[in-house]
């Protein structure tokens, strides 16, 4: 019993040993072990893939349904897995060259995966908890990471006080639907609505239930909990900022599909409301709010506020083929989002990480692969077709289109409209300004390597769309099953 | 009674001018939300309550206060400018909540789907019957919950120590590994030096 | 004497828990206070979880409260880190002037 328990919880065990094991080989290593421990943490999330991709596929419950292991949490995980695997790579040069390298960055990313990879095959609401607080605590010490700096350990602070809030109302939500509804299991609490259909769910339920959304719309960052996006974005160190704008959104997005079509699919009617006014403001937030920014890093972060709304788009819609659009979108969002903070994070001058748009004036004269990619990231992100980002939204919007939600499709691609305005300054600055001065000339090797792959996606993903369609598809099948 | 301290010292914390104090309140409505839950019959998490709470996390506060040593006369009065509105809306959903409440009850067939009852206490106490869970049912969140708190000890030791330079430490080790060889034994005769 | 029945627990969790959440708000001064809120909001959290439990008997509530108690512990470790730090670059730690990066 308890070995098959372990045998499902294999990926995360090995996350766990190697997080521990890591942890003691940093303390103990003479000098300098960021980039050791970077490598070993990198190659554990590659051992945890491995072993999941290679593990049964059925959907499989374990300690007495407080895990469950199914093709969708295989999905998210193996995105969860790719960005954390990704986004480590990418920051060792970059806290080489900011001076701000210690062997606990690695080990906290790991712990704060392994967070993530927990809470997204939670099968009740107690694994949900735990699995969110070990990914949101290193979170707030990665964001106050750089202890020196002060933006840096503002957006910390904020982070933390916004974050414990957004914990504190989840939690409540939770306390309510345990209450009303006596059981705090997915699979009960699926039956438990289910046996009052006709009559109308227990308001406690619902009450509880918009607690719980507030609480994970903190945690993607939708409006109207966006706050905390922006300053968190500029102030964390870069290689941080990138972490948290894929990894932890992936997880708390798959989360939140889970938890609404899960124990709440009964009370579809009540949550699409919800989700349907959280995705009209994040995607006007998004568009709007980038239109002044000249800082990188807060432009990419209203960016991540629109995309947010685009896919919740999808969710909102509630059809299997919204769930698989949704799927589709994060993965590429993934790739689109590596790709341009692995270009911000090039943006130095002589040793200085500079982060202004203008910064960027005049890269296709001086970097011209640069702004090639860049120029490639942008147009993806806007949705101009044939690239990846415009099938992204294409799905989701197609989805909702069917679903008869007409006012957000259009509301969708008028907000798509604007952002593109956004994302073409950025192109245009790149070529038609003068140069600034150049940037420094050193790029990595996993730079290059991140780069080149973020590219291949965004170009090839609409010559061969098929694996990753098909694999979403059979991932949201999971969530409706007959 | 619990419940009444229990508020006032709630609205104390938020409200008290001086930050220690506020620290004593909440250690004030700690103490009596144990109360509540030794009302409620749960004793060993009135017990942790008070040991955690009262013992690590309030001290802890106790000790940053005090380590900032912030200026209470800097601390301002700003909070009335908020009041009216932050009330009124405070209280509307206060209404609320508490309207909610008042519907509550056992949701259908409840009994067939609780997970873990209470033992009857003649056959464990509150204690034995919540050690009986975590360690079995739960005992992935358990080990879970310990990762949390490493998390939480590398975080913090992370963030907040420094490694100064010029500053000496006693290696206990190097002079534990003195041998005779390493240190020579002089005998000193009275009246003359070395 | 009237008897005490669930909503009168509840119902002090709800004071606390919006106590908490203004006391987040409000606050202009001091962000320690702003951590005791969160805590008081927890501390909502677990009245009403061992509250529900104790009524339904059922025993998840309380494991729950456990979970819960442990890391709030955690978290005030980590919050009460942060501030010490933001203390240490700015020599502040009043809510108003936290506003180097405005949204």
């Amino acid at each position: 019993m308890i070995t098959a328990d372990l045998a499902t919880v294999l990926p995360e065990l090995l996350l766990a040993l190697a997080g521990l094991g890591l942890l003691m080989f940093g303390v103990f290593h003479k000098g300098d072990a960021t980039r050791v421990v970077s490598v070993l943490a990198i190659l554990a999330f590659a051992a945890a893939l491995l072993v999941m991709a290679k593990g049964d596929t059925q959907s499989i419950t374990a300690f007495n349904g407080l895990f469950q292991v199914d093709r969708f949490t295989v999905f998210s995980k193996g995105l969860i897995l790719l960005a954390a695997a990704f986004t480590t790579a990418m920051s060792v040069d970059f806290l080489e060259k900011e001076k701000i390298g210690r062997f606990e960055y690695p080990v906290l990313i790991v712990f704060s995966t392994l967070g993530m990879l927990t809470m997204v095959s939670a099968g009740d609401f107690l694994t949900l908890y735990m699995g969110l607080e070990l990914q949101s605590l290193p979170l707030y010490v990665l964001a106050a990471y750089n202890r020196d700096n002060q933006r840096a350990t503002e957006a910390g602070l904020k982070y933390f006080v916004l974050g414990a809030l957004a914990s504190g109302l989840l939690l409540y939500g939770i306390s309510l639907v345990y209450g009303f509804a006596g059981t705090t299991q997915f699979s009960s609490l699926t039956l438990v609505l289910g046996a009052t259909e006709g009559a109308a769910p227990s308001m406690g339920v619902i009450v509880g239930m918009v607690f719980i959304l507030a609480g994970l719309a903190f945690k993607i960052s939708a409006v109207p909990f966006h706050m905390w996006t922006p300053d968190v974005y500029e102030g964390a160190p870069t290689s941080v900022t990138a972490f948290f704008a894929v990894t932890p959104k992936i997880a708390a997005f798959t989360l939140l599909i889970r938890v609404l079509e899960g124990p709440f699919g009964q009370l579809g009617h009540q949550w699409q409301q919800v989700i349907v006014v959280i995705a009209l403001l994040s995607m006007f937030v998004g568009s709007f709010g980038a239109l002044g920014q000249n800082n990188i890093k807060r432009l990419l972060a209203y960016s991540s506020i629109g995309h947010v709304g685009f896919a919740l788009v999808g969710l909102a819609a509630g059809t299997e083929m919204g769930i698989q659009g949704v799927l589709v979108y994060l993965a590429i969002y993934l790739f689109m989002n590596i790709g341009a903070f692995a270009i911000v994070m090039l943006m130095r001058r002589k040793g200085v990480a500079v982060e202004g748009v203008d910064d960027l004036a005049g890269l296709s004269k001086t970097h011209p692969a640069l702004a090639y990619v860049m120029a490639g990231v942008m147009f993806s992100m806007a949705g101009i077709p044939p690239l990846a980002g415009f099938w992204g939204k294409f799905y989701v919007f197609m989805a909702a289109v069917q679903a008869g939600l007409w006012t957000l499709s259009i509301v969708g691609l008028l907000t798509s409209v604007v952002s593109a305005f956004y994302y073409l300054r950025v192109i245009k600055v790149m070529f038609m300004d003068e140069p600034k001065g150049e940037f420094d000339r050193h790029i990595g090797k996993p730079a290059k390597l991140v780069l080149v792959l973020s590219t291949a996606v965004i170009i090839l993903f609409s010559i061969f769309p098929g694996p990753l369609l098909s694999s979403a598809k059979v991932a949201a099948q999971v969530l409706f099953p007959g | 009674m619990f419940a009444a301290v229990l508020v006032a010292s709630g609205v104390m914390v938020i409200s008290s001018r001086n930050p220690v104090h506020s620290v004593l309140f909440l250690i004030l409505a700690f103490f009596n939300a144990a109360g509540l839950f030794l009302l409620l019959g749960a004793e060993f998490l009135a017990m942790s309550l008070v040991i955690v709470y009262v013992g690590a996390v309030a001290v802890l506060f106790l000790f940053v206060v005090m380590m900032l040593d912030i200026n209470t006369a800097e601390l301002k009065d700003g909070i009335l400018q908020y009041l009216p509105t932050g009330a009124v809306i405070g209280i509307l959903l206060l209404v609320e909540l508490v309207a909610l409440f008042g519907s509550w009850g056992f949701a259908p067939d409840v009994e067939a789907i609780i997970q873990s009852q209470t033992p009857p206490i003649a056959q464990a106490t509150n204690t034995e019957a919540l050690g009986m869970l975590i360690y079995t049912k739960y005992v992935f969140l358990f080990q879970a919950s310990g990762l949390i708190l490493l998390v939480a000890m590398v975080g913090s030791i992370l963030l907040t120590l420094r490694r100064r330079e010029g500053v000496r430490h006693q290696k206990i080790a190097d002079q534990v590994a003195r041998t005779t060889e390493t240190v020579k034994l002089h005998k000193v005769q009275t009246g003359r030096g070395i | 004497m009237f008897e005490i029945g669930l909503a009168h627990y509840l119902t002090v969790a709800a004071v606390l828990f919006t106590l908490g959440v203004f006391g987040i708000f409000l606050n202009r001064k001091n962000v320690i206070i702003i951590m005791m809120s969160v805590e008081l909001i927890l501390l909502a959290v677990n009245i009403n979880m061992v509250a529900f439990s104790s009524f339904l008997n059922d025993m998840v509530g309380q494991v729950f409260a456990m979970f819960i108690l442990t890391v709030a512990a955690a978290e005030a470790a980590i919050g009460l880190a942060i501030v010490v730090v933001y203390f240490r670059n700015r020599g502040s730690i009043a809510v108003e002037e936290i506003r180097e990066l405005r949204g």
